[in-house]
């Protein structure tokens, strides 16, 4: 049974594929870190684009048991987990940005639009996600049971708020940068998803296929970081030259996957 | 003329003849030169009285100099000229236009978000009827599709299909709620209902997209808004700086002085150190780098140790009337006996007047300090009032009744000899009167006296529970240890065990073998541990990392996969290396039980009883809290290990396991030198004396040395014993000169009590430097290999402890509340409550620093922060849970004792071999069964008991005796609301909290309600539904559960409400904690488990998906056919 559906479930796998922008939004409201001088674009941006890819099985997907509440069982979309998604040896849901260079040295507006990270079938859409500091993270919860957001920061303020069925979806900021932020329900244990927070918008998320896009990347030496919920974090230094299109691809290995710590609330898999 | 000339001719004769000694010598240089000196001398005077013995005036024209700079930057800082409270800028044109955006944005939507509002509620009303019915019939239809897909008969499936189809036909009756709040039932094909559910959902969903678009602009309008607000009104606004400039430009140059207690203290440290007070926070690097400028690092402090109450040199030290020069303001000159305490050890001022507190708010480094002096074994030799409280009222109980038993026996002969006097008297109405006397009167004094002596008895039975030794308990070494370990152990115990609480004693290879010999000699031998089966050590690596054993003990972090650092605290014993040391049987069974002794120890007859003991009196060898009384004289025995490690109450297997996991941890298979020696009686008599020289009775029980007294100087008020009475030896020199004695560098002088205690806890032999001693006259105190900040922790303890000459009016005198919390905390301490939980504020528990707790599930498994426990619970129930954390109950407690006794009486012989015994509560968390970390049970006596509840309340200021609030009954209505309210969708509080239902609770993160009415006290648990983060910061609860609905005056729930709340007018919060404290169990269970329904396939599903649910459905939950 559990291979007949397989291939239904791995198609109905929703992540998002983000590309973020680079270019300051035209603002009038002055630069938010006063420290730190804005940055002025010379149209000369590049581009960093590249896969993340899988080397070795994949550990399995597990089935959640959402029996504890009817309005998740009921709800669609797949009940798996979703801490390693591999497709064809390509890993989403890494999260990849820049660190050091023009990216530290100036500051960046926040672009007006917000981020939405919806409750969807019980689960974060999409499970991970980037925003940047003092941007708008719209929270929606479209489902017919209650769900609370508790992100658990180490720099922000932690925050823990109950979203009934039909309420106002939550806006809510973040003020400074941390990478990343996990969030949890703690209704359903097995909801969770990871925001990144950054000062500049230099930053992307591997979509299904495993592929990302950083654009309009100023000129200059950085540190790409990828960064994956359980096989942490790769560097690589990375230089893009004015107008450059570069590429540069990571591969995780199966070898260090993760060892959850015996405290993790595993999700469930309860199968007669 | 010609008189001139003889005149001067005279004179010439008379000045070669005689010369004048005043007219001829010339004085004007003498002169000169002394009234030049005078001027200098006057001038030197005049300097010396304005500037010279005044150097506090330089001082004050630089910080006025310095203040000034700084505020001139200030006022540059605060650009706008307006006025910055929030009144003024809300009055500014910015502000308004800010505002109008907002009010004109949410306007503009107003009507669509009011009308949306009110379809959704109506949405929500409708599928509200529909889901039940439609759930169910959906339910039926989905079992079918299963049966449809595991028969194998064509004409089967065909007869399933078609009743499927049937089904999908059929009318089914709905209730559908009227506006008015009537209802109309109304038959709905199912088909038509199914499209019905679905497009309402959709309808609710497109509506909250779009309500969601609809509020975005003016949300950031509103947010726009409150931005500018925020940042208007930080800073100090032109003016503010303007007025402490004006007011600094008016500084009047002078000694500034504080006089309190009556003139006892005068103080005039703030004629140099002027920022201490200052409203603005001033630095060092703001001030031109002048550190006597600064503000007080603690402005809480200062607001409860006021300085016009307190003064400075109080808390500080050093001379406050000084004024010539720093050194003497401080106080560092020979003849000051409290100079100023160096910034490192500043907290030794605390300890003057907290020398009772086991811990004082806002002392870090002097609470380690005593956490040290307990935990590295200090207190084991060296008395220190307080830190051995149980020793000391235990001696005294004992005098006491030893003085009662001769009272009585006074009074038991008087009575007589009254009686025998009253047959002698002459007159009826004396022997009356002395009759009286003998059969009335002393009788009573008598019972009076035998009551009193029972009670002390009963108090040493308590006391002698409460007593711990730092050590392990060195009778049972025999069943315990390997015995070749302990010589190499006794060698060295940092090499084998870095961080050991056991210190190293400078011996020689004869002193570890007479040592060891008498050791295990005295061991006792007439008891052996039943033979345990190995456990599973990879079970046991599980329970060990998981039951909170590293809430005390540390680890290697590699045997517990947490990284390759130790891990865990540093309470209790490193574990890494158990296996090369330890016998398996007794570790399961310390595991187990570790209070459990192989023997009991007779303080009367000061020797173990053994099992012939018992069965001269044709008693089973049975000794515990129960059978505490020794059957040769009826006195209380010490019946348990005297050890602070608690009983996990885990079951014999779990035991197994988990001691087997410890038995795995070596570094390698020990090789250990032949120590057959150990058995040489020829060694004993010299290993006994040793072992009396060094004092190792002080933290070990030791056969034969239970009443040995301590070696060591008493601390109580070291700090102030007079400098000439430390015996530097042959260091005085270096100390005086200011040299190093470890490194042989430059230093500055420290001829003073730190110096002292610094070096002294560095290398405790130190002062033997230099000195041709005999081995029993060298300094016995042992290395104990502190770090540096934990050398500063202890010194800055030992500084403060002192006779204080704090005057008698500025003592820390707590009563009521502040007492039971300063008494509490030596238990809370003992025990090493804080391993696990949250009791100071801004002190982490152990637990949380390990990493395995610091993820969002870690945080979760956290017990609880206990930092409002007081104000939580009912002190009736807290004393019951602390007597058993399992809450089993008695009965459960009945029921084992029962077993226990069939057992013994059907085992043969059991008295002499050690087994395991069952224990009432195994393996359970009376409150938080979810939490893997278990509230272990600790086996408090009555005294301590009374003193962590009173501790509880006292921290939260709560009265005792607790007399519950009365909550209204629920009336039939509010009933059916609230259990409405509780169920819904929207408050979802059975998905969390567990309700008995095994499989749910699993999954639980918060206790059963059920608990509630007995535990919790109402006014808390308001709190709690309201604002839970307040509570508890990081909660699994989640805030914002409620609105204050500020035109009634009351919280409503912000989820949406049941259709039965619009005419509800009441307190949504009260009618939740009123149906919470009077929910019984039918009610619970009524109310299903995980709060709805059980799970049923997705709407309009195919069968993929439906059988792919019900694959994942729990076991337990099954499908309802219609
Ligand atoms: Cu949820």
């Amino acid at each position: 049974m559990l291979k007949k559906y397989g291939s239904m479930i791995v198609a109905a796998a929703l992540v998002a594929f983000m590309i973020a922008s680079c270019k300051p939004k035209k603002k009038d409201d002055g630069p938010v870190d006063t420290g730190k001088s804005p940055y002025q674009s010379k149209n000369d941006e590049g581009t960093i684009s590249g896969v993340i890819k899988f080397d070795g099985t994949p550990p399995d997907r597990k089935r959640i048991d959402m029996g504890a509440d009817a309005n998740c069982a009921s709800a669609g979309g797949e009940k798996l987990t979703e801490e390693v998604l591999v497709t064809d040896g390509k890993l989403a849901n890494v999260f990849v940005y820049l660190t050091g260079g023009p990216v530290d040295q100036f500051s960046f507006q926040p672009p007006s639009d917000p981020v939405v990270l919806d409750q969807k079938g019980c689960r974060y859409d999409p499970h991970v996600l980037g925003v940047m500091i003092k941007q708008t993270l719209r929270i929606l919860n479209s489902d017919q049971t209650a769900h609370n957001v508790h992100p658990t920061p180490k720099n922000n303020p932690e925050w823990n708020e109950s979203q009934p069925p039909g309420t106002a979806p939550k806006e809510k900021t973040f003020n400074r940068a941390e990478t990343l932020i996990p969030v949890k329900c703690n209704q359903h244990p097995w909801m969770k998803a990871n925001v990144g927070v950054l000062a500049h918008p230099c930053f992307s998320v591997s979509a299904q296929d495993g592929t990302y896009t950083i654009k309009n990347v100023p000129p200059g030496n950085y540190t790409l970081v990828t960064w994956h919920e359980t096989m942490g974090e790769q560097k690589t230094q990375i230089t893009v030259g004015a107008s450059e299109k570069k590429t540069q691809d990571f591969t995780y290995k199966s070898s260090v996957a993760y060892a959850p710590t015996s405290l993790r609330v595993e999700a469930a898999l309860i199968l007669p | 003329m010609a008189d001139n000339v003889a005149n001067e001719q005279l004179e010439k004769r008379a000045e070669t003849a005689e010369p004048d000694p005043i007219a001829d010598s010339s004085m004007s240089r003498a002169l000169l030169i002394t009234s030049i000196l005078l001027i200098l001398t006057l001038v030197w005077s005049l300097y010396d009285e304005i500037f010279g013995q005044r150097p506090w005036k330089a001082y004050q024209s630089e910080f006025v100099a310095s203040y000034l700079e700084h505020l001139e930057t200030l006022k540059k800082a605060a650009a706008k000229p307006e006025e910055r409270n929030e009144k003024a800028i809300r009055e500014t044109a910015e502000y308004k236009k800010l505002d109008a955006a907002y009010r004109e944005a949410t306007e503009k939507v107003a009507p669509r978000v009011k009308e949306i509002g009110a379809r959704v509620s109506e949405i929500d009303r409708e599928i509200g009827d529909i889901t039940d019915p439609f759930q169910e019939a959906r339910a039926w239809i989905a079992s079918k599709i299963y049966q449809l897909e595991t028969t194998a008969s064509e004409s089967g499936k065909e007869s399933v299909r078609s009743s499927i189809e049937d089904k999908r036909n059929e009318s089914i009756t709905v209730a559908f709620t009227q506006k008015d709040g009537s209802i109309k039932k109304e038959g709905v094909p199912y088909k038509q209902l199914e499209k019905r559910y679905n497009d309402l959902r959709d309808e609710k969903a497109r509506l909250n997209v779009e309500l969601a678009g609809l509020t975005k602009e003016s949300g950031e309008m509103l947010r726009k808004r409150e931005d500018y607000l925020q940042n208007q009104m930080s800073g100090l606004t032109e003016q503010a700086v303007d007025n402490i400039i004006k007011g600094t430009n008016a500084f009047e140059y002078r000694i500034r002085q504080i006089n309190v207690a009556g003139g006892q203290v005068v103080d005039r440290c703030e004629s140099c150190h002027l920022g201490v007070r200052e409203p603005l926070t001033l630095t060092a690097d703001k001030m031109g780098d002048e550190k006597a400028f600064v503000s007080h690092p603690s402005r809480d402090l200062l607001t409860i140790h006021d300085p016009e109450k307190f003064g400075c040199s109080t808390c500080h030290g050093g001379n406050g009337r000084g004024t010539t020069s720093v050194e003497k303001g401080h106080g560092r000159y020979k003849h000051w006996l409290w100079p100023l305490y160096y910034k490192e050890n500043v907290q030794a001022g605390c300890n003057q007047c907290h020398n009772a507190d086991r811990v004082t708010r806002m002392a870090d480094t002097l609470n380690r300090g005593k956490d040290l002096y307990y935990q590295k074994g200090c207190v084991g030799c060296h008395r220190y009032e307080g830190f051995d409280r149980e020793a000391d009222a235990l001696a005294s109980a004992r005098q006491t009744i030893k003085q009662l038993e001769l009272d009585r026996a006074t009074r038991l002969r008087e009575m007589r000899e009254t009686r025998e006097a009253a047959e002698k008297v002459t007159s009826n109405e004396e022997a009356r009167s002395l009759l009286n006397r003998a059969d009335v009167v002393l009788p009573q004094l008598v019972s009076q006296i035998d009551g009193r002596i029972g009670e002390l008895d009963l108090q040493t039975k308590y006391l002698m529970k409460d007593q711990k030794k730092i050590g392990p308990n060195l009778k049972e070494i025999k069943a315990k240890l390997r015995k070749e370990w302990l010589p190499v152990w006794l060698r060295d115990p940092q090499a084998f065990r870095p961080g050991t609480k056991m210190p190293s004693f400078r011996l020689d290879d004869n002193e570890i073998r007479a040592i060891s010999a008498f050791l295990w000699q005295s061991a006792i031998d007439y008891v052996r541990i039943a033979d345990q089966q190995q456990g599973n050590v990879e079970r046991g690596r599980d329970l060990f990392k998981q039951t909170g054993c590293v809430a005390c003990h540390s680890i290697d972090g590699n045997a517990i996969n947490q990284g390759s650092q130790p891990v865990g605290g540093h309470f209790a014993a490193n574990l890494s290396r158990v296996g090369e040391k330890a016998n398996f049987n007794y570790i399961v069974r310390w595991i187990h039980n570790p209070r459990q002794r192989l023997a009991p120890y007779s303080p009367s007859l000061r020797r173990d009883l053994t099992p012939d003991d018992y069965k001269s009196k044709n008693l089973a060898f049975l000794f515990d809290d129960d059978h505490s009384k020794s059957p040769l004289d009826g006195r209380e025995l010490q019946v348990q290990n005297m050890t602070v490690m608690p009983n996990f109450r885990l079951s014999e297997q779990d035991a197994r396991d988990i001691a087997s996991f410890l038995m795995s941890l070596k570094k390698g298979e020990p090789r250990y030198p032949d120590a057959s020696y150990l058995d040489d009686a020829s060694l004993k008599q010299e290993g006994e004396r040793l072992v009396k020289a060094y004092g190792c009775a002080s933290c070990h029980e030791i056969r034969g040395l239970e009443d040995e007294g301590r070696i060591g100087t008493e601390l109580t008020v070291e700090g102030s014993k007079p400098i000439e009475r430390l015996d530097f030896a042959l260091l005085t020199e270096d100390a005086m000169r200011g040299k190093d004695p470890i490194t042989g560098g430059e230093r500055s002088a420290w001829y003073n009590h730190k110096g002292f205690f610094e070096y002294k806890l560095r290398n405790p032999g130190i002062y033997d430097r230099g000195k041709v001693k005999s081995p029993e006259e060298r300094l016995k105190m042992p290395n104990i290999y502190l770090e540096e900040d934990e050398i500063t922790a202890l010194t800055t303890f030992l500084l403060g402890s002192v006779t204080t000459s704090i005057p008698e009016s500025l003592r820390y005198k707590p009563a009521g509340a502040a007492k039971q919390a300063q008494d509490g905390w030596w238990v809370v301490r003992k025990y090493n409550c804080m391993g696990c939980h949250n009791v100071l504020i801004g002190e982490d528990p152990t637990l949380a620093g390990v990493a395995m707790y610091q993820d969002a599930d870690g945080k979760e498994q956290l017990p609880p922060r206990l930092t409002t426990e007081g104000a939580r619970v009912n002190p009736d129930w807290l004393l019951k849970f602390l007597r058993d954390p399992s809450l089993a109950g008695p009965q459960a407690a009945e029921k084992l004792a029962q077993q226990i006794a069939r057992h013994d009486a059907g085992a043969a012989q059991p008295s002499a071999v050690a087994g395991l015994t069952s224990q009432p509560g195994a393996n359970r968390n009376g409150v938080r069964q979810y939490l893997r970390a278990r509230m272990p049970t600790f086996d408090f006596s009555p005294n301590e008991l009374q003193m962590l509840v009173n501790f509880f309340m006292g921290a939260s200021v709560q009265p005792q005796p607790y007399i519950p609030e009365r909550l209204e009954p629920l009336t039939g209505d509010e009933q059916t609301l609230a259990r409405a309210l509780f169920t819904s969708a929207a408050a979802p509080c059975l998905k969390c909290h567990m309700t008995g239902d095994p499989a749910h609770d699993a999954r639980a993160t918060a206790p059963n309600f059920l608990l509630a009415p007995e535990r919790l006290k109402p006014a808390w648990t308001r709190r709690w539904l309201i604002d839970p983060a307040f509570i508890s910061p990081g909660t699994a609860m989640p805030s914002g559960l409620f609105n204050r609905d500020e035109m009634h005056g009351r919280w409503v729930f912000s989820g949406p409400t049941p259709p039965s709340f619009q005419t509800y007018d009441k307190d949504h919060v009260e009618l939740l904690v009123r149906y919470m404290f009077q929910l019984t169990a039918d009610e619970q269970r009524r109310l299903g488990t995980g709060g709805a329904a059980p799970s049923a396939p997705a709407p309009g599903s195919t069968t993929t998906t439906s059988s792919l649910d019900r694959a994942i459905r729990r076991p337990t939950s099954r499908v309802n056919g219609p």
